[in-house]
């Protein structure tokens, strides 16, 4: 279950996954790329959403799998957005 | 950005194999009978696809659609008259079910453990080049296997999932057989469910984005296997595209493009054969293992850009075939074990595709020799003129060699009823240098279809 996902962070300690970073780093994306605050809450959803499929079965991830994956599903949807995701770590 | 992982300096293990199938479990073998600590990770069915999905499961429903098809249709020829024949999907899956059991693969984890291999169940994932999360624990090792093998390629076509599809997963445990099928893909696999259904009685349609069935194949054994699908009653649509499925009540609606043509298929099943796609969601960007998305990539070492990790099978190409996994599967352990390394060589690489006749290769294709800018020596024989194909009946068919202008042979072509064994001929001669002259001199016993390889050597001036 995506719940009891950890992330190994660069530091190398771990935390719990929390799906609400997710979240608010896709839709600040968004909205850094002037997408409505509609589309970028819908588009945060659905990737929220699909990261967890994707995280499921997977115990342990890194943060930049994290950042990595949620870009290339993020890219599906908004490309300039998904390209900021991926190389501003500071954006949430 | 990339993290730089320092090297730990003590290992849980010598060896993590990502993956039980041929590239990683005959690794394992090697790498613990010469005393190292190893561990294999799986996460679906101990022997990956080959024993549990693919050529295993689908040669043993070969067996009992060729004897149904053969005892109806064929038998009668012969004076043999097979009345009542009929079919019952269950007792075909049973046996279908014992062949796989047969493998072993079901004792997997016991016999693994039996040599001293750790058996992890879990998905791999890489935290750092030398970590591999699996389940909720994290293991270390001083080098890696990857051979995590492929994914089936859903095409996206409009309406397709909606419709609803199987893949060839589903399509060895049917139990109650589609009245129609269609099936996208005109690959191996592809070709090879359409003569399986076909051969149950299934009327089915094939439909194939290149402009011919086996593109990888030489042109004429594509030819020989439409014509011989068609006279079969076989549907067989070559550059054509899927692209739109409806439903209407219990038939899916298959919309099909074929240049300016549209065609429409009402069929009870669709078989989705279009491909496969390269397993490396396992955390390889935490590794600086390079890849694309035909796969990992390697040297002929099959080591990859991380040095201590390695990668083999289906995952990295160039071949799909259990055969081509489990030698490299050999080469990575050697290389792994032992300071004089040995490197990969796809030269004599046997290809065999299991329709009826059967359909083998070895090496390279005459377009590909030529290609490579080779004065190919080329010739062909049909199999119709030797004795076997008088006493079986049996005329469809030939023998194609390619040799250098040494007369060294290069690449070969089969097509014949036992294509797949008469093939292995020629692999030993590309894989040794032999000349077309060498097989030609050799006794060949009469009456079997291996003399058409020695008269097709023989036409070799």
């Amino acid at each position: 279950m995506a719940n009891s996902n950890h992330i190994v962070k660069r530091a190398g300690h771990t935390e719990p996954y929390d799906e609400r970073k997710v979240y608010a780093s896709v839709y600040s994306a968004c909205m850094a790329v002037r997408e409505t605050q509609a589309t970028a809450e819908l588009v945060a959803d659905k990737v929220t959403e699909e990261m967890k499929t994707w995280l499921n079965k997977k115990h342990e991830v890194t943060s930049h799998d994290i950042r990595t994956h949620a870009a290339v599903h993020l890219k599906n949807y908004n490309d300039d957005a998904a390209w900021i995701l991926k190389h501003h770590r500071n954006i949430s | 950005m990339t993290v730089k992982h320092k090297r730990p300096t003590r290992f849980d293990y010598d060896l993590i194999i990502v993956g039980s199938g041929a590239g990683g479990g005959v690794a394992a073998h090697m790498a613990s009978s010469k005393g190292k600590k190893v561990a294999i990770v799986e996460q679906e069915t101990i022997g990956g696809e080959c024993p549990n999905y693919g050529c295993v499961p689908t040669k043993a429903l070969l067996r009992a659609a060729e004897l149904y098809h053969d005892a109806s249709e064929v038998a009668p020829q012969f004076g043999v008259n097979a009345t009542n024949v009929s079919l019952n999907m269950t007792s075909v899956k049973k046996w279908k079910d014992l062949a796989v059991k047969r493998t072993g693969t079901s004792a997997g984890d016991r016999a693994f453990a039996a040599e001293g291999i750790t058996v992890l169940k879990g998905h791999g994932h890489f935290i750092t080049p030398w970590e591999l999360s699996v389940g909720n624990k994290r293991y270390t090792s001083k080098q890696f296997i990857v051979a995590t093998g492929t994914k089936d390629f859903i095409p996206p076509v409009e309406g397709l999932k909606s419709a609803g599809f199987i893949t060839y997963h589903k399509a060895i445990n049917l139990t109650k057989l589609p009245k129609s099928m269609l099936v996208i893909g005109g690959g191996a696999i592809g070709t090879e469910f359409t003569h399986l259904f076909n051969k149950f009685g299934v009327e089915v349609t094939q439909v194939e984005f290149a402009p011919r069935l086996l593109a990888r194949e030489e042109p004429e054994s594509s030819e020989l296997i439409q014509a011989l699908f068609e006279r079969d009653g076989v549907n067989v649509l070559t550059g054509a595209e899927v692209y739109k499925v409806t439903k209407d009540r219990a038939k899916k609606v298959v919309h099909v493009r074929q240049g300016k043509k549209l065609h429409e298929f009402r069929v009870d099943e669709i078989l989705v054969a279009a491909g496969k796609r390269p397993n490396v969601d396992l955390g390889l960007e935490n590794t600086g293992v390079s890849y694309t998305k035909h796969g990992i990539t390697t040297n002929k070492m099959m080591q990859t850009s991380a040095k201590h990790i390695y990668a083999t099978g289906d995952v990295v190409g160039p071949y799909a075939f259990t055969h081509m996994a489990s030698y490299q599967s050999r080469i990575a352990a050697h290389n792994i074990l032992h300071r004089q390394k040995i490197k990969a060589s796809y030269h004599a690489v046997p290809r065999c595709t299991f329709t009826s006749p059967e359909v083998a290769s070895v090496g390279m294709t005459e377009e590909e020799a030529r290609q490579k800018g080779i004065k190919v020596k080329v010739k062909s024989v049909p199999i119709s003129i030797i004795g076997r194909s008088n006493t079986s009946n049996q005329s469809a068919g030939f023998v194609k060699v390619i040799a250098a202008p040494s007369g060294v042979l290069i690449g070969g072509t089969v097509i014949a009823p036992r294509g797949g064994e008469m093939m292995q001929e020629l692999a030993l001669a590309v894989h040794n240098g032999l000349k077309a002259r060498d097989v030609a001199a050799t006794i060949h016993a009469f009456p079997t279809w291996s003399e058409a390889v020695r008269i097709a050597c023989a036409g070799i001036k």
